[in-house]
């Protein structure tokens, strides 16, 4: 379906693009690998570069964030531990409604002042994502005037999506481990498998 | 007590009541018509809502904290059961996103069998909506005629899937390959069932004729029409700000069909239109999603025809690992745009899922389209916009 | 005979007619409507056809428990049901079903039975309101502006039949409409009244007829899928059993008043007068019968209106049209 270009000979029209965007909105950095376009935006820029962006990428399509850490009490942790550094980066994708255009804005925030400005006023369907990732990640959103948890019940404590959140079900009962029920063709003994 | 004394205390009850203007509504979660366990606390005013707030994550499922503690394959079973109308169509997305992590594409004939059992479940879904938007309205007999013909596409996916509504058949590199029974028949992939597409054309003829039925039944209905017609517009321009994708969206005059646009399975070898209507109503988007039954079954007919053979799988090994990458992916799901950005540092599981599911984001458009309606018109307006809670909530 | 030995067999007779009706009546609505939505309905309760549902259904409501809400006025909440039985029950008492057939023969019978019949809006309102409860109240004041509303198409066509029959008796009605109107070749042509300028009355009558009795597609105060019920949320066993006989039986009532006064009741043409006493009921029942399917067909196949479209409906233009219905009877009269 997309053919991966030799790198550094063929020049791939998608990071053409994306440099473009970049470009254009005065942002920090830009790829575009796996045909996912990013573009690293300064986080006191943030809310004006996403309004210059949606002049042309208008359509607002989700807003969130992920959890760099190396206290991972759930799941495998990052390939290379010694190089990471720990910070939150806020995520909003925004496409366009005539092509298949479409961008990821990224910025990072530190896990100290893990802070940033809110986009309600100018896109309103930005609320309901700030506050899941807000509940989510203890992220706040400077300028959303309803803050409050979505999914969680009210008397809920802690970000649940924080990589040093256990999931509790594993406390009480250890994970058993990758189950297989059904081998692979070439690779398998048996002829029944179902 | 004494009459006299019951007298009085109606009075002061009544007096109290009327005092305040507005009276505070709980519709839900509990409730014949809100899709699933949703809460729509509501200040109404007389019949006249002035201002609703909807209270979601009743089925909070943890699913992006449940994915960073899955492998991939399993991922894929547990995703079947976001958008529960529409399995199969969950699956997609996220499988495509980690064929492109690791560099490997499906075989042709696993990616026909995708677009066909894409098509299938979304039939299925809009036939759901046909069954059951009706019966919001107080009509009940459309409900029992839509899912009697659903069936037939139920039992086609069966066929294939084993299963009806979880169909858990995507594989990272294909589909499912069958297999035979007994050792004899080890290597042998039998995939799609004997008879499946003389079934799947009869059912393609069922479908048209449900979708006249319907058109005799509810779309010229004046009735049908003084509930839906101008009740709930949404204009273009919101629609695109508050992230309304799929019928939604094509039926507030954006003609925006992922299908042509992305190219996650061979469409462009099928010719179909993309349905749009510009009036934004209820009644469009109603209209909007019964034609899609229609392209959907011109689709199907066509890939049948042309679905070649091969294998259905490639080989990937035994134990996935995926290498380090970030991806998005995104698929038209009957109810709009889903997709995935996986983050992968390189392991089994993923680093972290986010799930872009489509009813959260056609939700967030509630509190705006129902301020100043009626309680009726926030049943009509509500099952238009066609949410599964499972959707909103992952 | 005896007075009170004569008013208890009337009473008794009444009570077995009307309930039988309504039993027919709701198994007709189950096996019917199952029937056009492609179902089955019925089937266990009394053999293969199921006979026996509604019966089945009336013992299992009769052994519930008595719930009542905490906050709920208990008087009125155990009035409520009674109001409404009994202004459904006393429409009966005046219908003829043969010349002699009849509990009394009022002079004022259609003056009657229009008072009668809109009383059951003050047992929807106490329902409402004695339950204690916000959907029971919206429902209950849904209800009440609807009925209310058509009331007065249904009162303006009646008031047309009686122009056009020139009395208010129910008998007198039937007669009127069995008066000759012409000859052809020796036999005496004789039409009801929907034949003869009616038509347009008639279709008022139903349409407000439908609304009194809050079917589908007016059934905004009980829209279930909205408010789970509206103002009967909160009844069940005993009391929600009168409810629902009772909406049932004026189904029967509202039809029969309607065969009465444009059908031509218990009348048909060429019947020797002699058996009419015999074969009246027979005859008109049949044609109530035909009316209860009309509007048990209408419910299964059309969604319900909006409040205000349906207060639309009644204000903006049944009433106008019916105000006009009268106007053309009354020229017609007059001139022929």
């Amino acid at each position: 379906m997309s053919d991966q270009p030799d790198t550094a000979t063929e020049p791939n029209p998608l990071e053409e693009y994306a440099a473009g965007i970049a470009e254009r909105l005065g942002a920090e950095g830009s790829s575009a690998e796996f045909d996912t376009v990013r573009v690293d935006v300064a986080r006191d820029k943030w809310v004006e570069t996403i309004n210059e962006a949606r002049k042309e990428l208008p359509f607002f399509s989700w807003l969130s964030a992920i959890d760099w850490s190396k206290d991972t009490d759930v799941g495998e942790g990052v390939a290379n531990p010694d190089e990471l550094e720990e910070r939150f980066e806020v995520m909003c994708r925004l496409s366009s409604v005539e092509n298949g255009d479409g961008a990821i804005f990224f910025t990072t925030l530190s896990k100290d002042d893990a802070s940033i400005g809110s986009l309600t006023a100018t896109i309103g369907g930005a609320e309901w994502h700030e506050r899941e990732a807000h509940e989510m990640f203890g992220i706040n959103f400077d300028g959303n005037k309803n803050l409050v948890p979505l999914y969680l019940p009210d008397d809920f404590l802690g970000n649940p999506l924080l990589k040093s959140y256990p999931l509790i079900a594993r406390e009480v009962k250890p994970w058993p481990g990758d189950v297989d029920v059904e081998g692979l063709p070439e690779t398998d003994e048996e002829g029944d498998a179902s | 007590m004494t009459s006299r004394e019951m007298m009085h205390r109606s009075e002061v009850a009544v007096s109290v009541e009327l005092e305040t203007p507005d009276m505070t509504l709980n519709i839900g979660p509990q409730h014949p018509s809100t899709h699933g366990v949703l809460r729509l606390v509501a200040k109404v005013d007389g019949e006249r809502i002035t201002e609703v707030e909807p209270v979601i994550g009743y089925m909070h499922r943890g699913y992006e904290k449940l994915s960073e503690v899955r492998t991939y394959a399993q991922i894929t079973t547990l995703v079947n059961r976001i958008d529960w109308v529409s399995g199969f169509a969950n699956e997609v997305p996220f499988i495509l996103g980690v064929e492109k992590l690791m560099d490997i594409e499906a075989p042709e004939r696993a990616q026909w069998i995708r677009l066909i059992l894409s098509e299938l479940f979304r039939i299925s879904s809009h036939l759901v909506f046909m069954s059951s938007y009706p019966l919001e309205l107080g009509a009940t007999t459309p409900l029992m005629h839509v899912l009697r013909e659903r069936e037939y596409i139920l039992e086609l996916i069966e066929g294939v899937t084993g299963g009806r509504f979880h169909p858990n058949f995507n594989r990272v590199g294909g589909v499912k390959p069958n297999y035979g029974g007994g050792s004899q028949t080890k290597k042998q992939s039998m995939d799609l069932p004997a008879g499946f597409f003389k079934s799947t054309l009869e059912a393609m003829d069922r479908m048209d004729q449900i979708c006249d039925d319907i058109d005799t039944l509810v779309t010229g209905n004046e009735l049908i029409k003084a509930r839906t017609v101008d009740v709930g517009i949404i204009p273009g321009d919101k629609a695109i700000e508050y992230g309304l994708s799929g019928p939604n969206l094509r039926a507030s005059g954006v003609a925006y069909d992922l299908r042509k646009v992305e190219n996650y399975l061979p469409y462009d070898q099928v010719e179909f239109d993309v349905i749009s209507r510009t009036g934004g109503d209820c009644y469009d988007r109603y209209l909007v999603r019964l034609d899609e039954i229609r392209e959907s079954v011109k689709i199907l007919r066509q890939a049948i025809d042309i679905i070649p053979a091969g294998p259905l799988q490639v080989k990937v090994p035994r134990i996935l690992k995926v290498p380090v990458g970030q991806v998005y992916s995104r698929a038209e799901n009957p109810k709009g745009e889903f997709g995935y950005y996986i983050v992968s540092e390189g392991g089994k599981m993923p680093y972290r899922l986010k799930i872009r599911s489509t009813s959260f984001s056609n939700l967030t458009i509630l509190p705006w389209v129902l301020k100043d309606q009626l309680i009726p018109d926030l049943v009509a307006i509500m099952g238009s916009l066609d949410f599964v809670l499972g959707d909103v909530d992952r | 005979m005896n007075f009170w030995l004569e008013l208890a067999i009337k009473t008794v007779l009444m009570l077995v007619v009307v309930l039988t009706a309504s039993l027919v009546t709701i198994y007709t609505e189950l096996k019917a409507g199952s029937h056009m939505q492609a179902r089955i309905g019925p089937y266990y309760a009394g053999g293969r056809w199921g006979w026996a549902q509604p019966l089945a259904d009336g013992a299992k409501f009769l052994q519930k428990e008595d719930l009542a809400p905490a906050k709920a006025d208990r008087t009125v909440y155990g009035y409520a049901p009674w109001v409404v039985m009994m202004s459904t029950l006393a429409i009966f008492a005046v219908i003829p079903m043969g010349p002699d057939l009849v509990a009394t023969k009022l002079d004022l019978g259609a003056y009657f039975l229009l008072a009668i019949s809109s009383l059951s809006v003050l047992g929807i309102l106490m329902a409402g309101w004695s339950s204690a409860n916000k959907y029971s109240l919206i429902g209950g004041l849904r209800a009440a502006a609807q009925l209310i509303a058509y009331e007065l198409p249904l009162v303006l066509a009646v008031v047309a039949v009686v122009v056009q029959a020139g009395t208010m008796s129910l008998n007198g009605i039937v007669e009127a409409q069995q008066a000759t109107l012409f000859t052809v070749g020796g036999v005496e042509i004789a039409l009801p009244f929907l034949l003869t300028g009616q038509i347009i009355g008639f279709g008022i009558f139903m349409i407000a007829a439908v609304a009194e009795l809050s079917r589908i597609p007016f059934d905004m105060p009980i829209a279930e899928s909205e408010l789970t019920m509206g103002y009967l949320t909160e009844y069940s066993g005993i009391r929600f059993t009168m409810f629902f006989l009772g909406e049932y039986a004026s189904m029967v009532g509202l039809s029969a008043i309607a065969t009465t006064l444009y059908l031509g009741g218990y009348a048909v043409p060429f019947l020797p007068e002699s058996m009419e006493n015999f074969a009246g009921p027979g005859i008109f029942f049949t044609k109530v019968a035909v009316l209860v399917f009309i509007i048990i067909w209408i419910r299964f196949t059309w969604p319900r209106l909006r409040e205000d479209q349906l207060q639309w409906m009644a204000w903006r233009w049944l009433i106008p049209l019916a105000l006009f219905n009268i106007a053309l009877v009354s020229v017609f009269k007059v001139v022929f």
